[in-house]
């Protein structure tokens, strides 16, 4: 053997090469453990666990094993809305790839409808996809929950729980589909989207409002701005820490809607495609469960294609090495998204359910509907009821700080 | 026939009525179908009960001591109503209902330290001092939205203005209750449980929202609010004229207890002696050193219009605004009186001219109740400095004070005293052109190996500095009630930093103040939310002072250290 390939073999490179190789096989090999033959009326349990192996998270499957039963449903599909497709068919002819992955020549729609799994910057198309789906022209996360807010229920590994009532409030004023002006409200073409999030409840958290707006310029940071009751004052923060828990939750910031980080600060990877469980259709709102865990009880799963997204940060400090996301091929929305820490142990684990709701004009879309997050490490959940509203109208006015400066404890801001 | 005492009565009625409110329906409702629908849907119910005790841990001279070891134990009760009417129309009305206890060993501490001419009994701190049991809404807003661009605000209401925290320096619209709560401590009584609010105007219009460009204007006509006087008095001076103990538990004594070997080491500020001011010939004997009892006249509370506008507007990530305000700015610290007319406390005018066996009166009238301010404040966020991550955000805020009027006195005083009155300034007023401002910079920071629990719940840092810059400065420019002079720059740090531990069942936080002349503070506080009870907060809190002098910034509180429970149910 050449002296130069003993050296290689000797080599630190080598040893990183071959712990790529050994992730990329394992990644593999997680991709195609998908049991195709689930059937509508089947039940899952501990007996034949074995099923669905590789169809949920492990964190969810270990508790499968440990005696709790789901049943298999037929699969639901949603398909796009009509504008969304004229847009995408539109405009998606213009788009391309920046150097840094940025999005080019983007005006409404999917970016990327016509997929080449072989293409090298795959991964990147979908991140876009996911990003630029279809979420309306604006809506109110929690605006179709009864009582019209998010409930969030954080849950100790003992049981203990706490409530906590938000709405939150999205404007996505440069991809208009439904609502005047179209397909961008004038002056705002420069950032993707703006977000309102007010907490209700408990009362001394209630008012504490956020405005956070997030910049096209994938140099830009995003905006925050808080309005803290107990000053009566809007404090701006910085959003470059975008891992810090946002307690008593599990989530972070970039955890929201699955992932929130900024596209152009991740690389991304596909792994293949994948048959998950799902739930498109919540049979209740928010699903019934046991006081202290997040398992849903009578829940129906049912078996969605998925896209597998390896989604790994560009700075070397961020909290996730390395977040799996799995993308419904027809909705772009995430199903399970997986995290592991900087050591590669697993460590959190979310999955989120989809609700039919209604457009004003009587058309089905659908909307998430619950979505938990369990920290498998210390053994702590938080469980979210977050059916939204699409297409309120919401004028662009409100996305501004003097609607922070009018906040009242508990009050509506609509 | 038993009956409650009138007193009594609202307290009771409101915490029934809140109760009744926030209760489920159930059974055969009330009210007809319309009108439990309007509740249910457009009405919302909350607030908060909570009971504060505290306990002063300082043992020093009584002259200054709290007087008192149980030093609070405050009931609040704070229903808070929204209806939500229509897009454009919204109604918030809440109530504050207080009851302190009666304080024995604090009245009978004032009595031992405050005196009168003639002798009299010192009437004691009223009962009632701290109780607030008004029907009288606490806040009280209508939100109108005639367009998307235009919010207006009518009521009684809140309006802060800045960027600070902890110590207020644009924030002075509103004024400030400080008589039960001591000074630079955000963890015991934060800014919102401390203001009083106002009756007045509140418009935004929103020019641009894009680049949050929005006009405001406020307008609060002070006559509607009937304030007590006690706002923002911590500061006790010889103010006795009118045998009314009005000082609470946060105030020095007055400085007429100072009355050492005869003389005043301290202040006696207008100890212009009768005699001369009448023109009887130079002052002898004892007559030149008596301490002068004073009447000030204070205005109510916001007893002016107070008008303000102010612009925002943000180029890039920088976030900016300016602003003017004209009225009565309440601040303990702003106030300046001038001597109005001195008189003899002795129907025989001979005890304070020649023997001195009476003390002087002098009659002091607030001079600054029209304050121009001149405001500015800005934010911007800082990512990376020359490749280095700085991840903070910077804020500012100035007010420039034009003409702003001061109590001047000679230094050292005649007679031997600390200080007199000032030859060229015989009103004892000077005023002088004054800068402030406050530079803050916040930040999130991991601090792994303190947070072993979750290394990735952050810690907020915040530091802060304050500066007062008074132009074209004179020596013995001082604060109304001591005899201390202020520099011509004076600087305030702070600092805080608060995280949570367990899934926010156990946060810590701590507030900090320095002042380089050798004054500080500590706010620590511990709160405790159990993990299945997000209605329930239990906090443990100190307010702890020092400094080398008891007469000025947070040494006027040196002997006053304390520490707090306070426990809150939210409904």
């Amino acid at each position: 053997m050449p002296s130069a390939t003993i050296k290689y073999f000797l080599s630190p490179r080598w040893r990183a090469h071959f712990l790529v190789l050994a992730w990329c096989l394992l990644a593999a090999a997680q991709v195609t453990a998908a049991d195709a033959d689930l059937k509508a009326g089947d039940t899952i349990g501990p007996n034949n666990w074995q099923r669905i192996q590789g169809m949920v998270g492990e964190n969810f499957l270990s508790r499968v094993k440990a005696g709790h039963t789901i049943q298999i449903k037929p699969s639901k599909v949603y398909r796009p809305l009509k504008e969304y497709a004229d847009a995408t068919e539109k405009y998606s002819g213009k788009v391309r790839l920046g150097a840094n992955g940025e999005l080019q020549g983007y005006v409404a729609g999917q970016p990327f409808p016509k997929l080449d799994l072989g293409d090298a910057q795959i991964g990147q198309k979908l991140a876009w996809n996911f990003f630029w789906r279809w979420l309306g022209d604006d809506y109110k996360t929690g605006g179709a929950v009864k009582g019209g807010k998010i409930i969030r229920s954080a849950i100790e590994k003992n049981g203990a729980e706490r409530r906590a009532d938000l709405v939150s409030y999205f404007l996505f004023p440069r991809t208009r589909y439904n609502l005047d002006p179209k397909p961008a409200i004038p002056g705002y073409e420069h950032i993707d989207y703006m977000q309102l999030r007010v907490d209700s409840y408990p009362r001394d958290a209630a008012g504490t409002t956020t405005l956070e707006i997030r910049y096209a310029d994938p140099n830009r940071a995003d905006d925050l701005y808080i309005y803290i009751p107990s000053i009566r004052r809007i404090r701006r923060a910085s959003t470059t820490q975008r891992c810090q828990t946002l307690a008593p939750s599990e989530f972070n910031l970039d955890d929201i809607n699955s992932f929130n980080g900024k596209i152009t600060d991740f690389n991304y990877k596909f792994l293949g495609e994948k048959k998950m469980l799902a739930n498109l259709s919540q049979e209740h709102l928010p699903f019934n469960r046991k006081q202290g865990d997040y398992l849903p009880l009578d829940e129906k799963w049912e078996v969605v294609d998925t896209y597998v997204l390896e989604v790994t940060p560009k700075n070397p400090d961020y909290c996730y090495p390395r977040k799996l996301l799995h993308l419904n091929k027809m909705t772009f929305d995430t199903h399970w998204t997986l995290m592991w820490d900087k050591r590669g142990d697993y460590w959190k684990e979310q999955f989120g359910m989809f609700t039919p709701v209604k457009l004003a004009d009587g058309r089905e879309v659908w909307s998430v509907a619950d979505v938990v997050i369990v920290n498998v490490q210390n053994g702590r959940s938080t469980i979210v009821t977050a059916t939204r509203a699409y297409n309120k109208g919401y004028p662009a006015t409100m996305f501004s700080l003097a609607t922070l400066e009018s906040i009242m404890r508990g009050g509506s801001i609509e | 026939m038993f009956s409650l005492p009138r007193k009594l009565l609202s307290p009771v009625i409101a915490i029934v009525v809140t109760l009744l409110l926030s209760g489920p329906v159930s059974g055969e409702s009330l009210i007809s179908e319309e009108w439990e629908t309007f509740l249910k849907e457009k009405v919302s119910f909350g607030g908060f009960l909570e009971n504060t005790s505290g306990l002063s841990v300082s043992h020093g001279s009584r002259f200054f001591n709290t007087s008192n070891r149980f030093i609070m134990n405050r009931f609040t009760v704070q229903p808070e109503v929204n209806v939500d009417m229509t897009d454009w129309a919204k109604f918030f009305i809440s109530w504050r209902f207080v009851k302190e206890p009666r304080y024995n060993a604090e009245a009978k501490s004032r009595e031992r330290s405050v005196t009168y001419f003639p002798a009299a009994p010192v009437k004691p701190l009223s009962n009632r001092f701290y109780d607030e049991d008004s029907f009288k809404p606490w806040e009280a807003v209508l939100d109108l939205r005639p367009d998307d661009q235009l919010k207006l605000r009518f009521g009684r209401q809140f309006i802060s203005w800045g960027e600070t925290d902890g110590i207020r320096l644009l924030d002075l619209i509103n004024p400030q209750d400080l008589t039960f709560s001591p000074p630079a401590a955000p963890n015991l009584f934060n800014l919102d449980e401390t203001r009083i609010p106002s009756w007045g105007l509140r418009a935004h219009y929103t020019v641009r929202p894009v680049s949050n460009t929005i006009l405001e204007f406020f307008a609060l006509p002070g006559s509607l609010d009937e304030a007590e006087q006690r706002v923002d008095e911590i500061v006790g001076s010889n103010d006795t004229g009118d045998r009314k103990v009005r000082y609470g538990r946060w105030s020095a004594h007055p400085e007429t207890r100072l009355f050492v070997g005869g003389t005043n080491r301290f202040g006696n500020l207008f100890s212009d002696p009768l005699r001369v001011r009448l023109g009887l010939g130079s002052c002898v004997g004892a007559g030149c050193i008596v301490i002068p009892s004073t009447v000030r006249e204070l205005p109510d509370a916001g007893d002016s219009w107070k008008l303000g506008a102010r612009f925002s507007h943000s180029i890039g990530k920088l976030n900016f605004g300016l602003g003017y305000i004209w009225g009565y700015n309440p601040q303990a610290s702003d106030m300046v009186f001038k001597v109005r007319s001195l008189s003899c406390a002795s129907p025989v005018l001979a005890a304070c001219t020649i023997a001195g066996a009476a003390p002087t009166v002098a009659k002091l009238a607030l001079l600054n109740d029209r304050t121009s301010i001149f405001a500015g404040q800005f934010n911007y966020p800082v990512g990376d400095a020359f490749n280095v991550p700085i991840n903070t955000t910077v804020r500012g805020e100035m007010a420039f004070l034009p003409d702003k009027p001061y109590n001047i006195s000679k230094f050292p005083g005649n007679f031997g005293l600390k200080a007199s009155a000032h030859p060229k300034y015989p009103n004892g007023v000077v005023e002088k052109n004054t800068l402030r401002y406050a530079v803050g910079f916040d930040r999130t920071t991991l601090i792994p190996f303190l947070h072993p629990d979750d290394p990735w719940r952050a810690f907020n840092l915040s530091f802060q500095v304050f500066q007062s810059i008074i132009f074209d400065h004179e020596d013995g420019i001082h604060p109304f009630s001591t005899a201390e002079r202020i520099k011509r720059f004076s600087t305030t740090l702070t600092f805080r930093m608060g995280t949570g531990y367990f899934g926010d069942t156990i946060l810590p936080d701590v507030f900090l103040a320095y002042d380089p002349e050798g004054y500080w503070s500590a706010n620590p506080a511990i709160s405790y939310v159990p993990p299945g009870n997000e209605k329930l907060r239990f906090s443990l809190v100190g307010t702890l002072y020092g400094g080398r002098n008891k007469f000025k910034s947070f040494g006027l509180f040196d002997e006053k250290d304390s520490i707090f429970l306070k426990m809150r149910y939210q409904f």
